[in-house]
């Protein structure tokens, strides 16, 4: 994380520009002199560096100069919403992804892939998903959930939620959660089908599963003892998607006006805002981190012999 | 016993009910009044601190919820008082040599805490405006005013350097009156980042009431005003990055009102029958700026610059652009060729200016004439060994000022002038731009209505005189302009500056866009000003026979 937070602050540094670079609003030279100096970006790069670390260390996150409010302000809101969205679309993908790609990847004993028309119409379709660009999904399901649907164009709640009551409430909460959910899910169920697919093809041929079969076990119970062993490739990439909806969610957050860290990191790229940006790249590095363990944790968990070759 | 409770049922369930009506939102009983307007909006104001607004997200909010000490009139007119409607004071006295103003306060004017606005806040606030520390961009539309002083608690004297016929503007237009009584214990270098700026407190027809970071922003109704309540019960700003949602969002029928239609919705507005299009012409030009010194110089300093210090190739170059077929081709309907270094509703008289007339065979024979002649190997002209080539940047943000690149280059390359295009991200561009790392740039000036800001971007010592234009020449033009009394008199003075900047041609004017405003068919407007869409926002109201269940909130707090 520390080595993330200093990449984050130099190459955001070395980056042309500043905070008050862009021409217009009237601000004269004498006025972008005067905001460069409160802000200390007239500062040597070393000691600006190591102040803002001192800070960190001490829990300040900085100033957001593209919110004009302070960064854990900004943080503290707009964290938790992109964690909704965020693990609500892991939840589900994953559910999806593990479901879909299993049932396919157990037909291929029974069926030449090649031949096998079903497997390869939900390939063809998981593959469309995957390999569309997550805002054009985000856009072609808002068209399609606003003019057939009636869903909300975008944000997270009505413009009027609070005069509503507390059902309609919870009811305008999730139709403005569907679409932006939806879009998330999709793309990460298409990237686990496949990975899922791919490693039950491989778990199903293996003797084990031909000797439980011998020993006359239930194919249900066969399956899932192959299932199991399959779950490892997927878990390892569940672990590096979770920081990755992060960066995902940057579109779909835009699409559908959803106030989270994506789209308030995005603007602050825009504005050189170096303070929320750094530390959206410590939260991001942390959260790699966390995905990474989870990751590990979960892989030892379905299947004990990762345990043993730690031991 | 039993059927004395028994009795009380009724009575009980009477008082629940109405305490509970009570408590319900009520409809406003005047059926000109009420009703809710929601705005939706690319991207969402940095603050609400009047001082540090610049963007016209910001200042449509501020606006409703600040006053001004008298407001301009619809012509714009900013010669004397004439056209100034009174806000924050409700009358004035001039001087007798005119270099003062004492504005009398509406006595009966609040702050929206309860507070009673008195001098001190004007004088307060000019200090403020006027703060190296607080670093406001509106210090440098204020020039002219020396100080303000309170002569008693309901009347504020402006002290103005010298006479012009811009006082009264420049002492009303650029300061929103702020609350002493609120601010004055902040220390000026903590106003910017103080919470005020996120929870403001005004005098204007509307009150501030929320603002939900990247999401919404709502003002309602002050019912206390002392100039009468605004119409509408609330005006809320819904926040919309993406334009196709954006549009989603108003087709839907989710948002009342949005600024930027573009071209491509133009046949989605034909059918949607619940909207109906404005066409508002904000005081914006777009122009491409010449760099006058040689480049990696700093900005303003230097020797000239080698192909574009020559004015006869900026004048070649300017007759081998047809800016009219340009602005129809970037901007469909909604876009003109500009005329000169202004919008033509600040030109006083546009048939007095003349511009540099499109004519190819004349821009090549000027070219030869001042020794650059065509290199058979790729066409491109040169003179003493130098290529007449140059290169132009926009910001990758602004499509039509990058589609005005690819435009220009072709335009260009008929004359034999090779310009390379280069997109370049807002911060990136500026920093080339202040450094003089460059050699032209699209870019696009807002302006006020008196025109205050030309010597800043034209003027020789203009801190925005971004390409270096010196001219003593137009220099003195535009004070003798900026200075001139009687309306005949500005207006010649005001033609000879204008014609002097198209004869010298420091940058290539291009185009004027006007706004494609879609709204609501039940939100009655009143005149959008060309500076200001929102200025009369107050007085919009919503057709009672058209009302839809949002307008029939009311007042009432939220549940």
């Amino acid at each position: 994380m520390f080595v993330a937070a200093t990449f984050a602050f130099v190459l955001l540094h070395f980056a042309p520009g500043d905070a008050y670079s862009s021409i217009g609003g009237g601000m004269t030279d004498e006025i972008r002199a005067t905001l460069r100096a409160q802000r200390g970006y007239d500062l040597p790069l070393a000691r600006q560096y190591v102040r803002w670390l001192l800070a960190l260390a001490s829990g300040d996150w900085g100033w957001s100069t593209s919110q004009q409010r302070w960064v854990s302000d900004v943080i503290a809101e707009a964290i938790p919403r992109t964690l909704v969205l965020m693990s609500l679309a892991l939840c589900a993908s994953l559910a999806l992804g593990m479901g879909i790609g299993a049932w396919q990847g157990a037909r291929a004993e029974r069926h030449v892939a090649a031949r096998d028309t079903a497997d390869r119409a939900v390939s063809v379709v998981t593959l469309f998903v995957y390999s569309m660009p997550q805002f054009w999904l985000a856009l072609a399901l808002m068209f399609c959930g606003v003019r057939w649907f009636g869903l909300p164009s975008g944000g997270a709640v009505d413009d009027l939620h609070d005069r509503l009551s507390a059902a309609d409430r919870l009811v305008d909460r999730l139709r403005h959660l569907l679409l932006p959910w939806l879009s998330l899910t999709l793309a990460g169920a298409a990237l686990f089908t496949r990975f899922q697919r791919s490693a039950m093809r491989d778990a199903i041929r293996e003797p084990f599963v031909r000797a439980a079969r011998a020993k006359g076990s239930r194919e249900r119970d066969i399956r899932f003892q192959a299932w199991r062993t399959a779950l490892s490739p997927v878990i390892t990439i569940a672990g590096l998607f979770f920081p990755a909806l992060l960066g995902g969610a940057v579109f779909v957050e835009i699409v559908y006006a959803w106030p989270g860290i994506g789209s308030a990191v995005l603007k602050g790229v825009d504005y050189r805002d170096y303070d929320l940006v750094a530390a959206v790249v410590v939260i991001g590095s942390a959260m790699t981190a966390a995905g990474s363990f989870l990751a590990d944790l979960t892989r030892e968990l379905v299947d004990p012999r990762n345990r043993l070759e730690h031991s | 016993m039993n059927r004395a409770i028994l009795r009380c049922i009724p009575l009980v369930i009477f008082l629940a009910t109405a305490c509970r009506g009570a408590d319900r939102p009520t409809a406003s009983p005047n059926a000109e009044v009420g009703g809710t307007m929601i705005i939706v909006q690319p991207a969402e104001p940095n603050s609400l601190f009047p001082p540090k607004v610049s963007d016209s997200q910001g200042l449509s909010v501020v606006n409703a919820i600040f006053d001004r000490l008298a407001e301009i009139g619809p012509e714009l007119e900013t010669n004397g008082d004439a056209g100034f409607t009174p806000r924050l004071a409700q009358s004035w006295t001039w001087s007798a040599d005119s270099l003062s103003i004492a504005f009398a306060l509406n006595p009966k004017a609040r702050w929206h805490d309860g507070a009673a606005v008195r001098a001190e806040d004007v004088r307060y606030t000019f200090a403020v405006y006027t703060s190296d520390t607080v670093a406001s961009d509106i210090k440098s539309a204020i020039p002219n005013i020396d100080s303000v002083s309170v002569r008693d608690s309901l009347t504020a004297v402006v002290w103005f350097k010298r006479r012009l016929p811009s006082q009264f503007f420049e002492a009303t237009y650029n300061m929103y009156i702020l609350p002493s009584h609120l601010l004055a214990a902040i220390p000026m270098g903590a106003l910017a980042t103080a919470p005020f700026g996120r929870n403001p407190i005004g005098t204007g027809r509307f009150r501030f009431a929320r603002w939900e970071p990247n999401a919404r922003l709502e003002i309602v109704a002050d019912t206390a005003n002392a100039r009468g309540r605004a119409k509408l019960d609330r005006v809320l700003w819904t926040f919309v990055a993406d334009p196709a949602a954006a549009t989603t969002k108003l087709f839907a029928g989710d948002a009342d009102f949005y600024e930027a239609i573009r071209p491509e919705n133009k046949e989605q507005m034909r059918t949607a029958t619940q909207l109906r299009l404005h066409t508002v012409r904000p005081l914006e030009y777009g122009y491409l700026q010449y760099n006058l010194h040689r480049r990696g110089k700093p900005l303003r300093h230097g020797p000239p610059h080698p192909v574009l210090g020559d004015a006869a190739v900026r004048r070649a170059l300017a007759m081998a652009v047809d800016r009219a077929r340009l602005a129809r081709s970037v901007f469909d309907a909604t876009g003109d060729a500009a005329l000169a270094n202004a919008p033509r509703v600040l030109i006083p008289d546009t048939i007095a200016v003349v511009p540099i007339a499109y004519d190819l065979a004349h821009a090549r024979a000027l070219l030869d004439s001042a020794g650059w002649r065509v290199n058979p190997a790729d066409s491109v002209r040169v003179r003493n060994g130098v290529r007449l080539s140059f290169e132009m940047m926009a910001p990758s943000s602004s499509v039509p000022r990058t589609t005005y690149l690819a435009l220009l280059q072709d335009q260009f390359k008929s004359i034999g002038v090779e310009a390379k295009t280069l997109s370049l991200d807002g911060p990136s561009m500026g920093t080339r731009v202040m450094s003089g790392d460059f050699d032209a740039f699209m870019n696009v000036w807002g302006m006020s209505p008196g025109r205050l800001g030309m010597p800043q971007t034209w003027g020789a010592t203009g801190d925005l005189n971004l390409g270096g234009y010196q001219s003593t020449a137009f220099d003195v033009r535009l004070d003798s302009a900026l200075s001139a009394f009687g309306t005949s008199e500005a207006r010649r003075l005001w033609t000879g500056a204008f014609q002097q900047l198209i004869d010298d041609e420091p940058g290539l004017v291009l185009y004027e866009q006007r706004k494609a405003v879609a709204m609501h068919v039940r939100i009655q407007n009143t005149p959008m000003r060309p500076d200001a869409w929102y200025a009369g926002l107050a007085d919009w109201t919503i057709d009672p026979a058209q009302r839809i269940p949002r307008d029939r909130i009311g007042l009432g707090a939220p549940r």
